[in-house]
């Protein structure tokens, strides 16, 4: 195995402070992207950045997310092996990864953190991801349930009671109305168009980006 | 009743406006009230009974139990949340009693209700003897000087009011507090007031101190001035990125360059652009 991963590795079992950890993540966040892809490196990787989701260190937590969006889609499998129904933290922070990532696979947990999730920045992290969900290697059928799925989400976005979700959403839907097709799109322009309409949304900087969303749909 | 409204508490369970009303009316267990109060204010209830009910619990002696203090603290911030206008005079009266805590409350409040009046004795209190010195244990000082700096900062820009050389000169006397976040206090306040990028700049410089809370504090500094040539340093900023898109939102929305409604020019959609990185 490749003796600088098999040193990285090391040091973030041997971390013994906040620090050290959060140092030894940055190294291992450098070359998991560029680990041949799926090889038992890369998957010792990406397992190893996993792990580190679940450690109550944000920092480190953090920059474990950015090593994991970096290696896309070969990522996905492993952070939904190791979802931790009982660690509420490392669930947030994979399902951020998920978001970034937009492979349909985490479709599920977007749709479960939109609907139930307890803290605010997650459903903001669902939001936002719903709407980049990547549809072009579905099958037809495929497609139009995953596109289903995230229209309901992001609607669900747009009626958040925290402002922060519903701006995630709006951001969701200006990209989801630009991939997904004409029915979808309408009904996203139609969301948009509430969003940005004083009477139905308070806050004047979510109204402000869905009239930019707005602006590039037409 | 008092065991019904723990389970409900404990479970999580919303509760309506009636409830609220009556557990804050109720004298039997104070952290209902204090809960009813909170509530009350984040829902922003218009309901009629509730500022005379909140009076009634800011009202106390010098002497109250700590009990009737935490209701009242729970009271007169809830009075800030709905810009209860009517609570100008005791929320004044509020700013001489001796708990800090309860100070410290109705000096935000009177910040966000924003009526001139109050400039003079919030200002009494900044500047009384040992006001900016630790007291006690050192977890305070004499006066909650960062919420006075801040409310003072606070109804000067929302009054447009105008200010002489000696009352800047009375605040820029906290602008090297050894408590930097007192600093941060004394230079938003000066920035919404005279508008000189030299605060500004002071407050940026803290966005990278080496302590959490600090940053946290200039950075909600920056946003309640909406000091926007600060918005790139604030995305960068080694904290919450909820934290910082709350301050992104706060340079769209109050900014001091164009008043009125938020229009869609070049540098609103950097901004924006920004945000979106953060989600």
């Amino acid at each position: 195995m490749n003796q600088q991963l098999n040193r990285y590795l090391l040091a973030v079992e041997q971390a013994c402070s906040a620090e050290t950890l959060v140092a030894a993540t940055l190294d291992l966040v450098k070359i998991s992207p560029h680990l041949p892809l799926n090889s038992i490196e890369q998957q010792a990787a990406i397992n190893c950045l996993i792990t580190l989701l679940a450690t109550n260190n944000p920092g480190a937590a953090g920059i474990a997310v950015g090593g994991l969006i970096a290696c896309k889609t070969a990522a996905v499998q492993p952070i939904l092996n190791n979802l931790d129904e009982h660690n509420y933290g490392a669930r947030a922070w994979a399902v951020r990864a998920l978001a970034q990532i937009g492979d349909p696979r985490g479709l599920a947990v977007l749709q479960r953190a939109i609907e139930q999730d307890i803290g605010p920045s997650v459903r903001c992290a669902a939001a936002m991801g719903l709407g980049r969900i990547k549809l072009a290697e579905l099958s037809p059928e495929e497609k139009l349930e995953t596109m289903e799925i995230c229209l309901a989400g992001l609607k669900l976005g747009c009626a958040d009671g925290e402002w922060i979700v519903r701006y995630a959403a709006v951001v969701g839907l200006e990209n989801f109305g630009i991939t997904s097709s004409s029915s979808f799109a309408q009904a996203s322009f139609l969301l948009l168009q509430a969003r940005s309409q004083e009477g139905i949304e308070e806050v004047p900087v979510v109204r402000l980006r869905a009239a930019q969303a707005l602006i590039a749909f037409n | 009743m008092l065991r019904q409204m723990d389970n409900k508490i404990s479970s999580g369970e919303p509760i309506n406006e009636v409830e609220a009303l009556q557990r804050l009316q109720q004298q039997d267990d104070p952290s209902q009230r204090c809960y009813a109060a909170w509530w009350l204010g984040r829902m922003r209830s218009q309901h009629p009974e509730v500022i005379p009910l909140l009076l009634k619990a800011l009202e106390i002696k010098p002497t109250a139990t700590e009990a009737a203090i935490a209701v009242a603290r729970s009271a007169a911030r809830c009075l800030g949340k709905l810009h209860a206008k009517t609570a100008l005079a005791s929320l004044i009266q509020a700013l001489i009693h001796p708990d800090h805590g309860l100070r410290e409350a109705a000096a935000r409040s009177l910040g966000e209700i924003g009526d001139s009046k109050a400039i003079k004795p919030l200002m009494e209190r900044l500047l009384l003897p040992g006001a900016d010195e630790p007291v006690g244990n050192g977890l305070h000082l004499g006066e909650p000087c960062e919420a006075l700096l801040e409310a003072i900062g606070q109804i000067c820009i929302t009054n447009k009011f105008e200010t002489n050389q000696d009352f800047q000169k009375s605040l820029e006397r906290f602008q090297h507090h050894n408590r930097p976040v007192v600093a941060s206090a004394a230079c938003r306040a000066l920035l919404q007031i005279n508008g000189n990028s030299k605060w500004a700049e002071r407050i940026v410089a803290l966005l990278k101190d080496s302590q959490l809370l600090v940053r946290r504090a200039a950075l909600l500094d920056l946003a309640a001035c909406g000091w926007r040539p600060a918005a790139e340093q604030i995305a960068t900023c080694q904290v919450e990125n909820s934290l910082k898109l709350y301050a992104l939102r706060g340079l769209l929305e109050e900014s001091p360059d164009n008043p009125g409604p938020v229009q869609l020019g070049e540098r609103e959609k950097q901004l924006l652009a920004l945000m979106d990185q953060l989600l």
